[in-house]
């Protein structure tokens, strides 16, 4: 078991180090690493002469969506390109029979391929990722130089008035951190609020001016810090894991790069349509034939539900999405990933090369 | 391949064919449970239909297709931005209806397409010398207005948890419309979602005023005072004062007899 695991991890390492040297894929990453970072450019196309906060929830969702996009889309084109040519290039350049010829199963070598390949779009989606969190970073560095501008504008000498708040919010604390009743609380909080007044002509102005800064602040480092974004890419990592299975399950019985490429990019699209597919196909009412419907049903069962994954789209939106749901999505992709190598084993095991 | 054995093809057909159909089943019903649980979660979004196909374009619906929603949703409320620059008011709206039904769940479209329409394009027709009189003109800017009403209406429908649209619908009433008994009641609603700024809370009381009713908005600062716990009366950020203030200049001019006022002195 654990030598078998060895000559997985073996081949896996190999694959891996041949793939990043291949150029075409290092071009794709260069690629994806320069759209993911001209995200933030994109975002200057945002609506003009919005209020503070709307123009940077506009220019945000636009770098969040342009970013984790091309996470996806390049992504993919690494996951589909690196896999499509993992056996027949070895069939090519005749490789296999060298190492097929050693002590080294079948099974054990489909899963070393599959497992580079894994390593491969890990690394290209850490990569892309961390290009993705630097744009965000310097949206929100945007972001707050922007607020301070507007309400800099706003209230002249601001960066005091926004000192002498915080001061005041302090000892407001401690004012509350004493306990006793109510009453005595609200007294002590009246006189604090008349001290400050005395200090500043406009003091309500003031505390109004820095809540509405503080909750702009706090609204873009919201969207920004957002602990979802974490749910967001490993969601995109598993539908592409999904999409190498498809495509490693495909070559073991394709006979050359293209169709394999061909196919999983049909498969993939045809994934985004499965759930439509399944619901006309349980409806079955009488404007679907039998023929229809049989077709509608083997689509259903076969390819893999990829509109699920969607739900990305709602995290980068800013709506809340439990992880248990993203859990179970995970889950799901993997447990199709297990039924996918199953099948590619099946299939590798019993072809004649 | 061609040369496999009959045995042995009918040994893997038997195994893929036994992989499935353990498979199969279980997929199905795991995936109504996604789905379900998404339907729950309001997490739907819309199905591609032949005319979101035909207003996408080619390209465009190939990239819903690969699930790049929210990357096309993008593209096209830039659209939006470019119609609005060359004052294409129809084409406006058209491409808002598009990004909201893409994305029915992404507030920033909501928001800024009912701020467009109900704003931007119902001020520009107000000056839009092309139509005859001014009442055309006001006509044109109420249509509007009613078109970014529409929006937020159906921002709330798809999103009732958040505040931002039911606050927008509540400005709308009161600064386009004038209409302040309703702008209030958007404004409370506003104030119960989660993560809504404190102010909002002060809002129905403060539209009752704007409107010169008097009395629903004493209603309304006396029930917020109630509602509010001493240790909220002391934070900053409900500005207790000001509600005191309020109920007794209320109380005062409606002549609520004293046995019935929050502050009988």
């Amino acid at each position: 078991m654990i030598a078998s695991l060895y000559r997985i991890i073996v081949i896996g390492r190999n694959t891996l180090t041949e793939a990043v040297r291949q150029k075409v894929l290092s071009v794709l990453l260069i690629f994806a690493l320069v759209l993911v970072a001209s995200s933030v450019l994109v975002s200057q196309l945002a609506t003009p002469g919005l209020d503070a906060a709307g123009l940077i929830d506009e220019q945000i969702k636009f770098v969040k969506d342009f970013g984790c996009g091309a996470i996806g889309l390049f992504g993919f084109a690494i996951a589909l390109l690196s896999t499509a040519q993992l056996i027949p290039q070895e069939l090519h350049n005749r490789t296999i029979y060298t190492i097929l010829a050693k002590p080294v199963r079948r099974s054990e070598f489909l899963l070393g391929k599959f497992l580079g390949v894994v390593l491969l779009v890990a690394l290209a989606v850490a990569l892309m990722s961390t290009a993705f969190g630097l744009s965000l970073y310097w949206e929100e560095v945007k972001g707050v130089a922007y607020a301070d501008s507007v309400y800099g504008g706003m209230a002249p000498h601001f960066p005091q008035v926004v000192d002498k708040v915080r001061q005041y919010e302090a000892e407001a604390a401690q004012v509350q951190a004493h306990g006793g009743d109510s009453a005595a609380q609200t007294q002590e909080m009246r006189a604090l609020d008349e001290k400050y007044r005395l200090q500043e002509t406009n003091w309500e102005g003031c505390k109004n001016v820095v809540e509405d800064y503080d909750r702009d602040v706090g609204r873009i480092q919201g969207q920004i810090r957002d602990p979802q974004l974490i749910e967001a890419v490993l969601l995109i990592f598993a539908k592409l894991i999904m999409t190498t299975g498809i495509a490693l399950l495909i070559s073991t019985f394709a006979t050359s790069s293209i169709f394999t490429i061909v196919t999983t990019f049909m498969i993939y699209l045809i994934g985004h349509l499965e759930s439509v597919a399944r619901d006309v196909w349980f409806q079955r009412g009488a404007e679907v034939s039998i023929w229809q419907s049989g077709l509608l049903g083997f689509l259903s069962l076969l390819i893999p539900d990829m509109n699920s994954f969607t739900i990305v789209d709602e995290i980068l939106a800013g709506n809340h999405v439990p992880w248990s749901h993203a859990l179970n999505l995970l889950g799901y992709a993997n447990v199709y990933l297990v039924v996918l190598l199953a099948l590619s084993i099946v299939i590798f095991d019993y072809r004649e090369i | 391949m061609t040369g496999l054995p009959l045995r042995l093809r009918l040994h893997r057909a038997f195994l893929i064919a036994l992989i499935l159909g353990l498979w199969a089943p279980a997929k199905i019903v795991w995936e109504l449970r996604i789905a379900h649980a998404q339907d729950r979660l309001r997490y739907q979004g819309v199905t591609l239909t032949r005319q979101l196909r035909d207003q996408l374009g080619q390209g465009l619906t190939i990239g819903v297709l690969s699930g790049m929603r929210s990357v096309v949703a993008d593209f096209v409320w830039l659209e939006v931005t470019v119609a609005w620059e060359n004052e294409e008011w129809f084409r406006m709206g058209g491409l808002i209806n598009l990004c909201t039904a893409l994305q029915p769940r992404s507030i920033t479209f909501w928001d800024m397409g009912g701020w467009q329409l109900a704003w931007n394009a119902s001020v520009a027709a107000t000056k839009d010398l092309s139509l005859p009189n001014q009442l055309r003109r006001e006509k044109a800017s109420r249509f509007w207005i009613e078109r970014g009403l529409a929006i937020y209406k159906r921002g709330i429908e798809n999103n009732p948890e958040n505040w931002r649209l039911w606050a927008d619908t509540g400005s709308l009433y009161e600064q386009r419309l004038g209409d302040y008994r309703t702008a209030a009641y958007y404004f409370g609603e506003a104030a119960k979602r989660p993560n809504c700024p404190t102010f909002y809370e002060r809002f129905p009381a403060i539209m009752y005023g704007y409107g010169d009713d008097d009395r629903a908005s004493y209603e309304a600062w006396k029930a917020l005072w109630e509602r509010l716990t001493p240790a909220q009366r002391a934070e900053p950020r409900h500005e207790s004062d000001r509600i005191e203030q309020e109920i007794k200049r209320l109380e005062q001019k409606l002549s609520i007899p004293k046995e019935k006022r929050v502050f009988p002195n």
